[in-house]
């Protein structure tokens, strides 16, 4: 057994290969970008509109008018669009957030020229059928009633409108009755808007050839689908100055809890030591909040932080489910937790503990294609490019326990703080 | 085809290695051939508990995921009714630690009550937050007290009441241990960035001295051949009513189990699927309309579930689901069909094969039902299915006899 007494020795691992995307261009302005990458005949096609609720007139035109782009066009039923995927074994994705709408297609290289006639249609000739509407609105909000029967749903929603105020398009603001009023014009005029060709850009992800630039421009290439530029829409994020909310859910035998505050973006100077003293706090397994609050108390099932980045704003929110009785004992641990951070330097070996297990992560989300293209959106769409990637390996390899304290005393201040729970 | 390669030490522990060279990580993975079939009927939910467990510390490491942390590592656990399994990834150029921590933790572990009650608290909170405490949160408890008499497939991994966590005691979590706990009850998988030849000689170098524990493992009472239909009706607080058809099938060794996930396939996989088509587009009685496999080891469970579109009664659902397993029954798979649902698993083998945990994971998977090299002679059955397999082993499937029926109505 004595084998068993000798740790191996850790090595460090190095910095991860971060590629760049090739850049290309469509002959209509659209821009190209392919991540040549990977072993697997497999490519990955992201279309991405602006198109978010940001655009929104009405709640729910956003998702609406993307989800219905899969219900049908020109040349395809809803039915027919869906027996060419499943025939190819490829998988299309519609998903609309804050600021963009998205077509994502994952395919087989070989089937890439039976597929690609097909998005092109549902992306510049959908024909949003009002019996398909119907259908996708009663569905829709079938989900939407029992997602609202959550407390951490519930939570989450409370939580966005005290933090962004209750007519911002970040805020989640969507009512049942939202689902009645929204009608087929709100989604045409939200499609011609929207889902032009200067307000598109692609990106491409995969084992991938000549023939694939090629093959885009021949569907999307035209100058035959621009629009009008967007509006610049300013809206003023309006945090309310109460700070504690409590949403009431009959016979909900747990709670939900969210602790969070507003906090600085991506650009900023601080963001990257906030990420590291993120991840001390709540943001890996072992964190303090875990260590506490599940491994020592045994509140929960899990507990954990993270740093949320929105276009135009980002929030600090830590978030968890526990039995009713111990609401009250697990926010007053979470604020100790912060206190600590403001009173007490991280020691060395814990910060050197959290850095070996950040580069790990570091080298993860850089490992195949679309890990790749995945961390290469996670700056572009945020206007930034890839030395955010250098920035952060340097402040992970020298932060000093004195800086994260500077942070937390500037970053974790209680006042600062709005706690909501949800639950009986 | 997946090529990987497979070794056996003196004391019973199988080694499967999965080279794949375009990643930098490798994945280790322990799976222990011990799930919550393999527990007491009065003491459910054990072998969950013992997995949390499994992270509390030994004598030399006190804490595993501290020293995991130093590595690069991340890890995680899962417990099925069949099975429990492990695995870590780390950066290639550490993957002896991650030898050395589970070598450790199979050896022994340092158990204490002060542990052992903590955890319980925290699996007694994991299941009020997956059970209780979600909408439709305790199907899956009543659909297997009713498809099941007999086999432990009749309560979930998490336990079929708080009070058999709760009164779990530190003897028995001590007994569970050295009975399943074994290199003669586990394989070794190794996936990502690794050489065969040097896999080898490290689990030599850290497994190759663990005791081999005998393990005997009680015989799986079987489940009777159902002979009548089940039904059951609860009412609870939920937006949707739903409908929830069982059908007995047979287990993962079983050609029957491929024939039958074809089946699902081509009921319900994707929007061009029947169900989808014809119950949810065409008919409008259904918001949301599934079938699949359990994909449980031993002989499993076909369900068909639904959520009911509003002012649809539980019999005209009922009736509509039927028409289709009936058809399903009379008329044979169009060759269309058959090649969609086909082609539709070649793309998955090729998509999954992009990430080396998940081979690995599939690996572990395939050795608990008997042996990994079903990973390749699965798609051998698949491809081997013919339309006339799917249509008598749909008659067998389908009857009202083989059925069991949970209605899940929404209160008023």
């Amino acid at each position: 057994m004595i084998k068993q007494e000798i740790q191996p020795p850790i090595y460090t691992p190095g910095k991860p290969d971060i590629l760049t995307p090739e850049a290309h261009q469509l002959t209509n302005g659209i821009p190209l970008r392919i991540m040549n990458a990977g072993t697997q005949e497999v490519t990955r096609l992201d279309f991405l509109f602006d198109a978010g609720t940001w655009y929104e007139n009405k709640h729910l035109q956003a998702v609406m008018t993307n989800a219905m782009l899969q219900e049908g066009s020109q040349n395809y039923s809803g039915a027919q669009l869906a027996e060419i995927m499943d025939f190819r074994g490829a998988y299309i994705q519609f998903l609309a957030d804050h600021h963009l709408g998205g077509i994502s297609l994952i395919a087989l290289n070989k089937h890439l020229p039976y597929l690609l006639p097909v998005v092109e249609d549902l992306i510049k000739n959908p024909l949003f059928e009002q019996a398909e509407l119907d259908t996708l609105i009663t569905r829709r909000k079938q989900r939407f009633l029992l997602e609202n029967k959550k407390v951490k749903v519930l939570c989450q929603k409370r939580f966005s409108t005290a933090l962004f105020g209750d007519s911002h398009p970040y805020a989640q603001r969507v009512k049942a009755d939202d689902f009645n009023t929204i009608k087929r014009e709100d989604l045409v005029e939200f499609y011609q808007r929207c889902y032009r060709s200067n307000h598109c850009r692609i990106l491409a992800t995969g084992k991938t050839d000549e023939k694939l630039p090629v093959m885009l421009e021949q569907h999307f290439g035209a100058a035959d689908w621009a629009g009008e530029a967007l509006l610049i829409r300013d809206r003023k994020l309006q945090p309310n100055s109460e700070k504690e909310y409590h949403v009431s859910q009959k016979d909900a035998i747990q709670s939900a809890i969210r602790i969070g505050r507003p906090l600085v973006q991506k650009d900023h100077p601080d963001y990257i030591g906030l990420q590291i003293l993120n991840t001390i706090l709540g943001g890996y397994f072992s964190s303090r909040l875990m260590a506490n609050i599940r491994e020592e108390k045994g509140y929960t099932y899990g507990i954990g932080s993270s740093i949320m980045n929105l276009k135009n704003a980002g929030y600090w929110v830590i978030a968890t489910e526990t039995a009713n009785e111990y609401v009250d004992a697990t926010v007053r641990e979470v604020f100790l937790e912060l206190k600590k951070l403001r009173e007490e330097e991280v020691s060395e070996a814990e910060l050197k503990r959290v850095r070996q297990y950040l580069l790990g992560e570091f080298i993860r989300d850089f490992d195949g294609p679309f890990a790749q293209a995945q961390s290469f959106r996670a700056v572009d769409d945020f206007g930034l490019d890839q030395q955010f990637y250098d920035a952060y390996y340097q402040t992970l390899l020298t932060i000093t326990p004195a800086d994260l304290l500077d942070l937390a005393n500037r970053y974790l201040n209680e006042e600062d703080f709005y706690t909501v729970v949800a639950g009986a | 085809m997946v090529k990987f390669y497979r070794h056996q030490l003196s004391n019973g522990l199988q080694i499967l290695v999965y080279p794949d060279y375009s990643t930098p990580m490798v994945a280790l993975d322990v799976c222990y051939h011990v799930g919550a079939k393999n527990e007491n009927p009065n003491r459910t939910g054990f072998a969950h508990l013992f997995e949390h467990l499994m992270f509390g510390g030994t004598k030399r490491i006190p804490d595993y995921d501290e020293a995991l942390q130093h590595a690069g590592g991340e890890n995680n656990a899962y417990t099925t009714n069949d099975l429990t399994n492990y695995y870590l990834t780390v950066p290639k150029e550490n993957l002896e630690t991650g030898f050395w921590l589970e070598a450790d933790r199979m050896l022994e572990l340092d158990f204490s009550e002060e542990k052992l009650n903590i955890q319980k608290n925290v699996v007694i909170e994991e299941f009020k937050q997956r059970n209780l405490n979600q909408p439709y949160g305790d199907v899956w408890e009543l659909l297997r007290s009713l498809a099941y008499e007999v086999h432990p497939y009749r309560w979930q991994t998490i336990g079929k009441e708080i009070s058999h966590i709760a009164d779990a005691s530190l003897d028995e979590v001590k007994a569970f241990f050295y009975r399943y706990y074994a290199p003669d009850n586990a394989a070794l998988i190794l996936s990502g960035n690794v050489d065969e030849d040097l896999c080898v000689k490290l689990a030599e170098k850290w497994f190759g001295s663990i005791p081999n524990r005998q393990v005997n493992k009680a015989p799986i009472p079987q489940e009777p051949k159902q002979t009548a239909l089940r039904e059951m009706t609860v009412e609870r607080d939920v937006p949707d009513t739903a409908l929830y058809l069982a059908f007995h099938m047979p287990g993962r060794q079983e050609r029957g189990y491929y024939v039958c996930d074809l089946i699902s396939d081509v009921l319900s996989n994707g929007n061009s699927s029947r169900m989808y088509q014809r119950l949810i587009k065409e008919q409008k009685l259904f918001v949301e309309l599934d079938a699949y496999v359990s994909g449980d080891h031993d002989p499993g469970l076909f369900i068909v579930s639904g959520k009911l579109a509003g002012g649809v009664t539980i019999d005209q659902a009922r009736k509509a689901i039927w028409e289709e397993l009936r058809r399903i029954q009379e008329e044979p798979v169009t060759a269309i069909e058959l090649e969609k649902v086909k082609n539709k698993l070649e793309a998955n083998v090729v998509y999954s094969q992009m990430n080396y945990l998940h081979m690995a994971q599939e690996l572990a998977g395939f050795e608990n039902i008997d042996r990994a090299e079903r990973i390749n002679e699965q798609m051998l059955i698949y491809r081997s299915i013919t339309s006339s397999d799917l249509m008598t082993r749909a008659g067998q499937l389908f009857r009202e006899t083989n059925c069991s029926q949970l209605n899940y109505m929404a209160k008023q």
